[in-house]
């Protein structure tokens, strides 16, 4: 079966004072239709920028460099812009992480959804806002054929979280990238998000990518994941190998950093030192040796850079296989 | 809403007030006499303190403007000293040809400059958006009455497309269109230079919220986005310096009228003021003062249509 969504060695760069800075490197990743695909990774270390250039969205002047995106094996970034522009939220569709700023606070929900519609379909004005409404049914906003007329400032935050999930599957898209839909949510509204978005991936058989920092939301919510660090994809698998087994140092450490309810009174935290490198001053190896518990020069750690490696479940670290894991 | 509207018909009432109290001592404050120029140099001074009695001048200041004000609230602006006219009719009169020319000087200024502004933020860093921006610095730092001559020079004298004075009352609408033409350029280019950098900083702020990322996510054309879903955002800067500039495409007006020797507000106001004929000046101002305040006022309404968050009292 082929993957509904797929990138393959995409790399894209901003222009630096000592020529291109690379902000993602050689991502590779595929999510299947019905399946959702999680990637994790601190701020910085390229969630965001990977997927906004695989919808040829970085800004300017930011550029894709190599690689391809295939949406159900076409490649978004060779299609001209145009042909992409239809692609764009009409077959994959997008969620972004700030719902109070994502919505235009002078047209209605109703005329903001009736706009991706009618950017997609030949449809009147009159039919565009019924099935907007009935769009808002569907994420379970209340009473939606009266709020269809409401502007975005009348609704909280998880409600508008909600319009703009309504505005990105309102074309019934194969593919939903979701990037970090709940982390400016209550906790309380998290959950309910999280399953609307699992709901509709059953129902639609969409694709997912949810991009979050909450492995906590990954372990409930995706069937694979993807850690990402300083640009790259450092490893990758079903959330039941990495979470049983994590192969890469970074996501050994992302697990030791987080609190767990049933540990004794008095455990300390341990959070990963130091910070993740300048993507203009990445070093030449492994781009996490400087925070690595497990560095090793005589493995190449600081000057070769390692490959992802492995069948099914990914790591890139040349000491993987040779560190004692205690998650 | 109704407290919006109550709220804006209160601020135009002290606004009025204000305004109308500073031109009516800032007029006491230059030298000179209406009595003494009414009669002349040679009149004896029993005829000029009659005069000065009838005229209400033996009274101090403080009391005059009470007295002013008082007949003011009642729709009274007094006679014109030169005339013998009421202030308020003497003024109505110069007000069709300069609202004329103001409202096309603004027509100018907003069909030139709205446009050209989001095409320059559109295009950043473009030759448009260099050119633009050249033009529109021009714009503002050229003094209207120099761009007026220049103008009068190159169109009238040089090319002979448009008459370099003004058209007599009477003339037909055509014929008021023709003459119109070269002094609303005149005045909108200047106005328009200021429309388009701000249309154009505002568009550019609002192209990049997290809004706009998501129109474009969605597959928005790029036309929409920036007509509808980001024009809109950025209309209401762009009105509120329509409104700024009115003020002072007034003031222009006023020097245009005296380039292309055009009746009007600004011609009365000037021969007022050199008569001290401190009623009709009066009225002049008030009248300028209202245009400016009622159009702002307008605007604040504008706004509460445009924005619904601002329709909330």
């Amino acid at each position: 079966m082929t993957a509904a969504f797929e990138l393959r060695g995409l790399t894209a760069a901003v222009p630096g004072e000592k020529g291109a800075v690379r902000l993602v490197e050689d991502v590779s990743l595929s999510v299947r239709a019905g399946e959702t695909l999680a990637v994790v990774g601190e701020s910085g270390s390229g969630k965001t920028v990977t997927f906004t250039s695989a919808l040829g969205l970085l800004p300017k002047p930011g550029r894709v460099i190599a690689g391809q995106a295939l949406l159900e094996g076409e490649d978004l970034l060779a299609l001209p812009p145009e042909q992409l522009r239809r692609r764009r939220g009409a077959r994959i569709g997008m969620v972004f992480q700030d719902p109070l700023t994502g919505l235009n606070p002078v047209f209605t929900v109703g005329e903001q959804i009736a706009e991706v519609l009618r950017a997609h379909l030949p449809i009147s004005r009159r039919e565009a806002r019924d099935r907007a409404a009935a769009l808002l049914g569907r994420v379970q906003i209340p009473d939606a054929a009266r709020r269809v007329d409401d502007y975005p400032h009348q609704f909280s935050g998880g409600m508008r979280q909600r319009v703009l999930i309504a505005m990105a599957i309102a074309l019934g898209p194969r593919v939903l990238i979701a990037d970090e839909p709940t982390t400016a949510l209550d906790v309380t509204v998290q959950a309910q998000v999280l399953d609307l978005l699992g709901d509709l991936r059953a129902s639609e058989g969409m694709g997912m990518v949810l991009i979050t920092h909450d492995l906590g939301v990954v372990a409930r919510q995706a069937d694979r994941v993807a850690v990402m660090y300083a640009g790259r994809v450092v490893e990758t698998g079903t959330v039941e190998e990495v979470f049983r087994a994590p192969r890469h140092p970074y996501t050994i450490s992302l697990f030791r950093s987080i609190p767990e309810i049933d540990a004794p009174a008095g455990t300390m935290l341990a959070p990963i030192a130091g910070s993740p490198p300048d993507p203009a001053r990445r070093p030449p190896g492994c781009a996490f040796a400087p925070r690595c518990f497990a560095v090793s020069d005589a493995h190449g750690c600081r000057s070769v850079r390692p490959d992802l490696i492995g069948a099914g479940h990914f790591a890139a670290c040349h000491r993987q296989g040779a560190i004692e894991v205690a998650a | 809403m109704l407290f919006h509207v109550a709220r804006c018909v209160g601020q135009l009432a002290v606004a009025l007030v204000g305004i109308v109290t500073v031109a009516f001592f800032l007029m006491r404050a230059i030298p000179g006499d209406p009595a003494l120029y009414m009669l002349g140099d040679f009149a004896t001074v029993e005829a000029l303190a009659t005069l000065r009695a009838r005229l209400g001048l033996d009274l101090p200041v403080w009391q005059q403007y009470f007295v002013f004000l008082f007949r003011a609230v009642q729709g009274d602006l007094g006679t014109s000293v030169v005339t013998g006219q009421p202030a308020l009719t003497e003024i109505w009169a110069a007000v069709p040809p300069s609202a004329a020319l103001a409202v096309s000087g603004m027509l100018v200024a907003v069909v030139i400059g709205v446009p050209l502004g989001v095409v320059a933020a559109v295009r950043q860093g473009s030759a448009v958006d260099v050119a633009v921006m050249l033009v529109a610095l021009g714009g503002i730092s050229f003094p209207v009455f120099w761009v007026g001559l220049v103008a009068i020079l190159t169109f009238s004298h040089a090319l002979g497309l448009f008459p370099a004075l003004g058209a007599s009352s009477d003339a037909g609408f055509w014929t008021a269109l023709h003459h119109m033409v070269l002094p609303a350029m005149v005045l909108g280019l200047s106005v328009s230079a200021y429309i388009a950098r701000l249309t154009r900083s505002a568009m550019l702020e609002v192209l990049g919220v997290d809004h706009i990322r998501v129109a474009r996510a969605m597959g928005v054309p790029e036309r929409r986005i920036v007509w509808k879903l980001a024009f809109r955002n950025a209309l209401i800067p762009v009105l509120a310096v329509i409104g700024v500039t009115f003020a002072w495409s007034l003031g222009n007006a006023i020097l245009v009228e005296a380039v292309f020797s055009r009746p009007g507000l600004g011609s009365t106001i000037l021969k007022a003021i050199l008569a001290r004929d401190y009623q009709l000046v009066q009225a002049g101002v008030l009248v300028l003062a209202a245009a400016v305040v009622l159009l702002n006022t307008a605007l604040d309404l504008l706004y509460g249509a445009i924005d619904p968050r601002l329709r909330r009292s």
